[in-house]
C-alpha cells in the first residue's frame, strides 16, 4: 500500500516566481494494483512518481509505503525511465545482474536469474550485446528486466514507452501486461496516452495541468487478461477512452482561460 | 582485393613521416647551413645516442619523472574532477583556482619552483604534475557533469550508496571523457618534461638536447628531437590502444542498432 498524503511540490525557477508543480495530492494505491497517472505534459505527473521513488523530496506532505514515510530510493521501488538509463559500459547481462549482485546474490545465481529474465522480456541471444547496439524497444526491455531482477514490490514506470514508435510501443504494452498478469506487482505508470492508460490499468488518475491536481480517478472495469484486439472493439473500452479524453480537454480549456 | 586499400590506410602514417623527412632533407640541402643538418645526418646520429650508456640513463631518468608526475596527477585529478562534476559546492570552490592556473605555462613556473625545491627531480615532477592535472581535472569534471541523473537514480534504487555511485556509476560513465583528458595530459607531460629540463639542466632527454645545442652539435640536437618525437608517438599509440579497449562500449564505430522491437 502506497499513500500519498497532501503532497505539494514547489520548484524554484531562475525568475522570481516559484513554480507550483503539484498541489495537495492525496492518493492511495493498493498492493497489486496497476495505476496510471495521466495528464498533459508539465502537470507534474513524473514528479509525483519521483516522490514515490524517493528521488525527489516533496515540499509539503509525505508519501508513505507500508506506513513508513519515504525518505529516499530503495530496492522495494524499482524505476523504469523513458530514457532507459542503462549502464552503457555493461552488457545486457551485466545490466540485469547489477541489482542482484548489489543485493549480495552470488554471481552464478544472479546470472541464472538474469538469463531467465532476459528470456522473459524476449531478448534471449542478446545477453552479451551492449546498450549501444540495441534499438530503443530492446533497451526498454533490458531496463525492465534490470528492474525486475531485484524484485521490487512496486514498479515505477515513467513514460516508459514514450520514446518508442507506435508499433514497438504496442508490442511492449502487450508484453508488460503478460508479465504483470503473472506476478501482479504494484505498478505506478505515468503516461500521457489515454489509450495506453485505459488498456493497462485498474485505475487511471487524471491530472490537471499546472499546478498539478487530481481531477478525477477513474476505475477501469474491464476484464483481464486483456487482449488488445478484443479491447479495441469493446464499447466499454471505447467509452473510457472518450470520457477521459473529454476530461483532459476540459482541463486544457481551463488552462487557456484568462 | 582488400589488401590494396587496407595496405594504403595502414602505411599512411609511415608515408607521412617519410614525406616529412624528405621535405626536411631537401630543405636542408637547399639552405645548406651548419645549424640545420639534413634528415640523414640527424638519423645517422641516433644510434650513437641510443648506444651511449650515459644518454640512456638520461632518457630513462626523464621517462621516470614523467611517469611519476603523470601517475600522481591522474590519481589526484580524476577524483577531484569527478567530485567537482557532481557537487556544485566543490566545483565553485575549485573552478576559480583552476581558471587562474590554466593559462599559465607550467614551465614558466619552473624558476619559482626551483627556488623552493631546487633543481632536482621533485621540482620537475611537480611541473609535470601541474601540466597534466588541468586537462585531466577538466575532462573528468565535464564527464561527471554529463552523467545522466536517471542512471544515478537507477543505481540508488538498487541500493548503491553515494560513494558507490561515484565509484561504480560516475567513474565508468565518465571514463571516455576522462581518458580523453589523460591522453592530452600524456602529451603535455612529455612537453613539460622537456621544457623543465631545459630550464633546470641536470639530467634527462632535454638536458642532452640543450647541451648539444650549446656545443653546436646540431646533428645531435635534431636526433634528440626525432627521439623525443618518436617517444611521443609511441606513448600516444600505446595509450590509445589501451583507451580504445577500455571504452569499446562507447565508440561510435560500435553504433550499429539492430532492427528489433
Amino acid at each position: 500500500m502506497i499513500e500519498i498524503d497532501r503532497v505539494s511540490q514547489v520548484f524554484r525557477t531562475s525568475g522570481r516566481q516559484d513554480h507550483l508543480a503539484l498541489s495537495e495530492i492525496s492518493l492511495a494505491i493498493e498492493d497489486g494494483a496497476f495505476v496510471s497517472i495521466l495528464g498533459p505534459s508539465g502537470c507534474g505527473k513524473s514528479t509525483l512518481l519521483y516522490i514515490v521513488g524517493g528521488f525527489v523530496s516533496p515540499t509539503e506532505g509525505a508519501a508513505r509505503m507500508k506506513g513508513k514515510t519515504i525518505t529516499g530510493p530503495g530496492p522495494d521501488r524499482g524505476p523504469v525511465f523513458q530514457e532507459f538509463a542503462l549502464f552503457p559500459w555493461k552488457s545486457v547481462l551485466g545490466n540485469v545482474m547489477y541489482g542482484p549482485r548489489q543485493q549480495g546474490v552470488k554471481t552464478a545465481d544472479a546470472e541464472a536469474q538474469s538469463r531467465a529474465l532476459i528470456e522473459m522480456v524476449g531478448l534471449k541471444g542478446f545477453e552479451h550485446f551492449y546498450p549501444k547496439e540495441l534499438s530503443g524497444g530492446m533497451k526498454q526491455r533490458v531496463a525492465l528486466a534490470r528492474t525486475l531482477a531485484y524484485h521490487p514490490a512496486v514498479l515505477l514506470m515513467d513514460e516508459p514507452f514514450g520514446a518508442l514508435d507506435a508499433h514497438t510501443r504496442t508490442r511492449l504494452q502487450n508484453d508488460l501486461l503478460n508479465i504483470w498478469e503473472r506476478d501482479r506487482k504494484t505498478v505506478l505508470f505515468v503516461t500521457h496516452s489515454v489509450e495506453e492508460a485505459v488498456f493497462l490499468s485498474d485505475k487511471v488518475v487524471v491530472m490537471t495541468r499546472s499546478p498539478g491536481r487530481i481531477k478525477e480517478i477513474v476505475d477501469i472495469d474491464l476484464p483481464r487478461p486483456r487482449r488488445r484486439a478484443e479491447l479495441l472493439l469493446d464499447p466499454r473500452y471505447q467509452k473510457y477512452v472518450v470520457d477521459i479524453e473529454r476530461m483532459i480537454d476540459d482541463t486544457s480549456e481551463d488552462e487557456l482561460r484568462p | 582485393m582488400i589488401s590494396g586499400h587496407a595496405l594504403l590506410t595502414r602505411s599512411a602514417p609511415l608515408l607521412a613521416c617519410l614525406g616529412l623527412l624528405g621535405i626536411w632533407q631537401v630543405a636542408a640541402l637547399i639552405i645548406n647551413t651548419d645549424s640545420f643538418p639534413t634528415a640523414l645526418e640527424a638519423i645517422r646520429a641516433i644510434p650513437s645516442i641510443l648506444g651511449d650508456k650515459e644518454s640512456l640513463i638520461n632518457i630513462f631518468a626523464s621517462l621516470r619523472r614523467m611517469a611519476i608526475g603523470f601517475g600522481v596527477a591522474v590519481i589526484v585529478s580524476i577524483p577531484l574532477g569527478l567530485m567537482m562534476g557532481r557537487s556544485r559546492a566543490v566545483a565553485s570552490f575549485f573552478n576559480p583556482l583552476l581558471m587562474v592556473t590554466y593559462p599559465v605555462p607550467k614551465a614558466a613556473l619552473m624558476p619559482i619552483i626551483m627556488l623552493w625545491l631546487g633543481v632536482g627531480d621533485i621540482a620537475k615532477m611537480l611541473v609535470i604534475f601541474l601540466g597534466v592535472s588541468l586537462p585531466v581535472i577538466y575532462h573528468s569534471f565535464q564527464g561527471a557533469k554529463a552523467v545522466e541523473e536517471k542512471m544515478l537514480w537507477s543505481g540508488a534504487a538498487m541500493g548503491l550508496s553515494a560513494a558507490q555511485r561515484m565509484a561504480r556509476i560516475v567513474l565508468p560513465a565518465a571514463l571516455p571523457e576522462i581518458l580523453t583528458g589523460c591522453r592530452t595530459g600524456l602529451v603535455l607531460a612529455l612537453i613539460t618534461m622537456v621544457t623543465s629540463e631545459m630550464i633546470a639542466r641536470q639530467s634527462g632527454a632535454g638536458n642532452i638536447l640543450f647541451n648539444a645545442l650549446d656545443m653546436g652539435q646540431y646533428d645531435t640536437v635534431y636526433a634528440m628531437i626525432i627521439i623525443i618525437g618518436a617517444m611521443g608517438i609511441g606513448l600516444d599509440a600505446g595509450f590509445e590502444r589501451m583507451r580504445s579497449k577500455l571504452v569499446k562500449w562507447s565508440e561510435p564505430g560500435f553504433d550499429i542498432p539492430l532492427s528489433f522491437a
